[in-house]
């Protein structure tokens, strides 16, 4: 181990599982540390996982991000308001399949949240085409591109962890996911 | 920048006010786009924070549950050393 490494190992190691699960710069070393094959640092990440509902506070995320793209797509149009949500909770169902675990299911809200905000920006961009200067609409692709980026990205996590079966499991208090509900 | 000399009196004040307006338009224009960005951006922020968080969790569940990452690739399972007899 380099002593860069080593003195990180020494630093994370003091830090309980709470203090790292917020802390997502030290979460990132500790996954750094466990990736780098340095089995000392998987105790603390499989107490990280179990103790800290950080399912349920990242499911909220997607939710008002949910929230908020809706707003602005809908405006003042009470049917797409109504219309879009109940869209998306059935796309969810479908993404996240029969008995999903709660890891599947918040990939499955991360899928219809990247999609929703792809479909967003695309209309917006094809909406305004015609008053577009070319900066304006170089600018336009580049966001279409790395909203498209993310949500082949929230695909692909989907599909890994389907590929690796149920042995990829974290603990998590199931009312604290239907609360975000 | 061209500078176009018209002379002076009422074809002067003219061109100067209608210069004026123009610029007056493009600066509301750029304010617009530039507000139109700032929504767009606190928009964005969100997801892309959202997509983090997952990610990081899906790395730490799989590091947890026995898998590594290959060459920052693909996840495979950890071999169990195997017992000596």
């Amino acid at each position: 181990m380099s002593p860069k490494k080593a003195h990180s190992k020494a630093k994370s190691d003091t830090y309980s599982p709470s203090e790292l699960a917020k802390d997502k710069k030290k979460l990132m070393n500790l996954i750094d540390r466990a990736q780098d094959g340095d089995e000392s640092a998987l105790p603390v990440l499989r107490k990280v996982l179990d103790e800290v509902p950080r399912v349920a506070r990242i499911i909220d995320l997607a939710r008002n991000v949910e929230r908020s793209i809706i707003e602005k797509m809908s405006g003042d149009d009470v049917f797409t308001q109504e219309a879009i949500p109940r869209n998306l909770k059935a796309m969810k169902r479908e993404i996240a399949g029969e008995n999903p675990s709660p890891l599947e299911r918040l990939l499955a809200e991360r899928i219809t949240v990247c999609w929703l905000e792809l479909q967003y920006f695309q209309a917006l961009y094809a909406q305004n085409l015609g008053e577009l200067t070319i900066t304006q609409s170089d600018y336009h692709q580049r966001r279409i591109d790395k909203a498209h980026r993310r949500y082949i990205s929230s695909i692909k996590a989907l599909a890994q962890i389907r590929k690796m079966g149920p042995a990829v499991q974290i603990n998590i208090a199931e009312k604290q996911i239907n609360t975000a509900g | 920048m061209i500078r176009e000399y018209v002379g002076g009196g009422i074809l002067g004040e003219l061109a100067a006010e209608m210069d004026a307006l123009e610029r007056e338009r493009r600066e509301e224009q750029a304010a617009r786009w530039k507000e139109e960005q700032e929504e767009l951006d606190a928009l964005e922020a969100p997801v892309e924070e959202l997509s983090e968080a997952s990610d990081l969790l899906v790395r730490a569940a799989l590091l947890a549950s026995g898998y590594h990452q290959h060459n920052r690739g693909e996840w495979r399972k950890r071999r169990e050393p195997k017992e000596s007899p």
